[in-house]
């Protein structure tokens, strides 16, 4: 199942992507403004276990905004 | 022209530095960070490297830390005037840059200039300790003077403010590429850098290196976040990068950091050493010139070495070695306090900082100008 994690920019975007990857998922990057209710915003697309990934995002310190 | 005033810019650029830097301009001119279309992502990619380079390079503990700013006093300011933003009291050398000096002054915060030695480290961390107070927010020592070459023991400092809870800022300026520094390692809250000295980049990009968290910040303006909310965080690395990043020098910087690892941090330094430590025993045998450090012992300096001649001001000196085609730096080197410590505020010194791509034979012959110089004054 495919996974959209809101991240606070594309800096984070860039970390939880390759963090990602590194553990083996498929991971890219999206723009996604309208899913950030102030403005400007980039998504990690991914298949996978998302409560798995949120996990390695918050060990890494990236930033989640939202989860699509 | 021999160049020896690398303490002010690198003044050779490897090649792959400017490859680099023209790969940027040709593969990559779209903003990154602000678009979602692939050659925007790609150059957001492109610089997420560097960070990650950069933060590998230092001992940071993520990419997310490294920020980029147009130079490295942007990034002592962002330091220094969010830090201090809720008041309270520094500690810094007196050895600083005014790009430390000035910032602190503008606070208004109380500050303590803590004095350091030449000779002994010991006495320079005592000092610091010494200096903290209960109300100290920050402390700031350069990693290497950009006037006498002093290494700073940073490490010890570090040690010092860990255990006094007290936030730590390096100013790397002169250090940065040129001696190890490891954030991690050396407990640094804030490394600031200026890429185009040590790192060997082009000019107009810095570096911020937070571990901690800065609580306000200095410039606003676009970074790709938030944009529909006025007020900016002070996240890193954003809300440390307002208005569009030069990718082109942050592509340099990770090439500069590439060329520096594979030659070696270490070795680099030593072949520098060499030509520093030549001129300092050479310019010591001249009767009538005056040096300010004891003999630059390695680990104790950096490839920077202030001198003067007897009754002369250091622009002339400096005039008279580029009429003979030697590019130095006399006067104050933007340092107030380091010519105050070094009672050259008259005068100022004539600075000559090698660089590992200068040669032996140039060194012998800047000396043999000094010395001409030196015959001519006297006859």
């Amino acid at each position: 199942m495919e996974h959209k994690i809101i991240t606070g920019s594309i800096t984070h975007a860039t970390r939880g992507r390759d963090i990602l990857r590194t553990k083996g998922y498929k991971a890219n990057i999206e723009r996604k403004v309208s899913e950030n209710k102030s403005g400007c915003g980039y998504a990690v697309v991914f298949d996978g276990d998302l409560e798995k990934a949120l996990d390695l995002f918050r060990k890494a310190d990236v930033k989640i905004l939202k989860v699509i | 022209m021999i160049y020896l005033d690398n303490a002010a810019t690198s003044g050779k650029k490897p090649e792959s530095v400017i490859k680099a830097v023209n790969y940027a301009l040709n593969n990559f001119s779209a903003n990154a960070g602000r678009g979602g279309y692939k050659l925007a992502v790609d150059a957001s990619n492109a610089i997420y490297r560097v960070r990650e380079k950069v933060s590998s390079f230092f001992g940071a503990s993520s990419p997310l830390k490294v920020a980029f700013c147009p130079n490295c006093t942007h990034a002592i300011n962002y330091v220094i005037k969010g830090v201090m933003s809720n008041g309270g009291h520094i500690a810094v050398s007196d050895l600083e840059h005014n790009a430390v000096m000035r910032p602190v002054y503008k606070t208004n915060c109380d500050y303590t200039v803590v004095e350091t030695s030449f000779t002994d480290d010991k006495i320079t961390t005592q000092n610091f300790e010494n200096a903290i107070r209960e109300d100290t927010r920050l402390v700031i020592c350069t990693a290497v003077s950009n006037v006498t070459g002093k290494i700073m023991p940073i490490r010890e400092i570090g040690e010092v403010c860990k255990r006094k809870g007290v936030l730590f800022l390096v100013d790397g300026a002169q250090g940065g590429g040129v001696v190890p520094i490891n954030v991690g390692k050396y407990n640094i809250d804030f490394l600031c850098i200026a890429s185009h000295k040590g790192l060997l980049s082009p000019m107009g990009t810095g570096i911020l290196i937070a571990e901690s968290d800065i609580p306000d910040t200095v410039i606003e303006g676009g970074n790709g976040i938030n944009s529909l909310e006025l007020k900016q965080d002070s996240e890193m690395p954003e809300g440390f990068e307002s208005g569009t990043l030069c990718l082109p020098n942050i592509m340099g910087i990770g090439a500069g950091i590439d060329f520096i690892s594979k030659i070696g941090i270490e070795e680099i330094y030593e072949k520098e050493m060499n030509i520093t430590s030549f001129f300092y025993e050479n310019l010591a045998e001249l009767k009538d010139v005056i040096l300010y450090t004891p003999y630059p012992e390695k680990l104790s300096f950096a490839p920077v070495l202030s001198f003067n001649i007897k009754e002369k001001h250091s622009e002339e000196i400096a005039e008279y070695l580029d009429k003979n085609g030697i590019a130095v730096r006399g006067g104050f080197h933007c340092s107030y306090s380091a010519h105050n410590k070094l009672n050259t505020t008259d005068v100022g010194t004539v600075r000559i900082s090698p660089s590992f791509l200068n040669s032996m034979n140039e060194a012998k012959y800047t000396v043999n100008v000094v010395k001409k110089y030196n015959l001519f004054l006297k006859s």
